[in-house]
């Protein structure tokens, strides 16, 4: 098996920056952790179909994990982030496990194109990113994703390059910073996570008001026999196909 | 493999992937692969691992970011040819 690639140095002020942060967002996460659930809850009224079992599943496996997480969802929605974490770690759970509440890579002009959202979604332990950026810009965030992961935390990245055009898993557009990241990390763990509203026919902004979602996750160890690009490549694939099989699955249970 | 001969073999294999064909028939050392050709970012990295393919080299990621016109793909393939 080949090594890991190289870390790339992330300057002191970065790194320093990333730890306010955190500490912060921890700090404040006793108000806004819940906040969010309680908007999810009781005013969107999402619910997580059989969300009992499915977070004491995650929390379970996440428990057996002592090193840096990595969860790659599936992509339809502009909040999925938010739902995924919610349907997986409830909210109080995260205020005493906040090294599980994961980092997000929300895209910049979506979300944090005013100093408002950018402060909002500071606290709330994101990392806005330019999708199709400067290739510098973008370097910089998968860095600062890389060191908070070799810090042993959580981080969420889309397996897709963006919320998928055809509302199925598209392993053609499997996201190479995904792969990427996954290959860097020594002892990193991938969580790939498919969510799904029960109205959920397509992309959107948001999923429907009051609609219910499954959820399924499951650990993969991707390998490769490459290096450089190619491993990273070879990585988001196989996250981006487990997906997929996730999906077909899915799709076959409401058939039945 | 001299500097041009690489120069146009990089646009060859820039050349399907270039949304902009009319900037196509005016590549410099300068063109930015992204923005003058319109490349989709996406679709950089396929450019890139072709680039392995036809040169028989291997990019690391880090390496590939500072990719941005045809000079620098042109600089970074002549570097880790040498």
């Amino acid at each position: 098996m080949k090594k890991p690639t190289r870390l790339p140095h992330l300057p002191f002020k970065s790194r320093a920056g990333l730890t306010v942060q955190r500490e912060i967002s921890r700090l404040l996460g006793v108000v806004w952790i819940p906040a969010v659930a309680f908007v999810m809850r009781f005013m969107l009224f999402y619910r997580i179909q059989d969300a009992r079992r499915v977070r004491r599943r995650f929390r379970r496996l996440v428990n057996e994990v002592d090193g840096p997480l990595l969860i790659c969802p599936n992509h339809l929605t502009m909040v999925d982030s938010a739902l995924v974490a919610w349907a997986l770690g409830g909210s109080w759970w995260y205020v005493f496990n906040y090294r599980r509440m994961p980092w997000n890579l929300p895209e910049y002009h979506n979300f944090a194109a005013n100093w408002a959202n950018r402060a909002v979604v500071w606290v709330a332990k994101c990392i806005p990113i330019v999708r199709g950026g400067a290739r510098e810009d973008v370097a910089k965030v998968l860095s600062k994703v890389q060191h908070v992961l070799s810090r042993k935390e959580t981080a969420m990245m889309f397996a897709e390059g963006g919320r998928s055009r055809t509302g199925r898993v598209d392993v053609e557009s499997a996201a190479h910073g995904v792969g990427r990241i996954a290959s860097s990390i020594t002892g990193c763990k991938t969580l790939c996570v498919y969510l799904r509203g029960k109205k959920q026919k397509s992309w959107s902004t948001i999923p429907a008001l009051g609609d219910s979602f499954y959820v399924d996750f499951k650990f993969i160890e991707p390998t490769s026999e490459n290096s450089g690009m190619r491993r990273s490549r070879d990585f988001a694939r196989q996250i981006t196909e487990s997906l997929a099989e996730m999906e077909l699955r899915y799709f076959a249970l409401q058939g039945s | 493999m001299t500097q041009e001969e690489i120069f146009d073999k990089v646009v060859e294999i820039v050349t399907p992937y270039a949304k902009n064909h009319e900037a196509l028939g005016d590549v410099t050392e300068e063109t930015n692969i992204l923005v003058d050709l319109e490349v989709n970012s996406a679709r950089l990295v396929d450019v890139i691992l072709a680039f392995e393919d036809a040169f028989d080299i291997e990019v690391e990621d880090e390496d590939a970011d500072a990719v941005n016109t045809v000079g620098d793909a042109v600089e970074l393939i002549q570097n880790l040819l040498d």
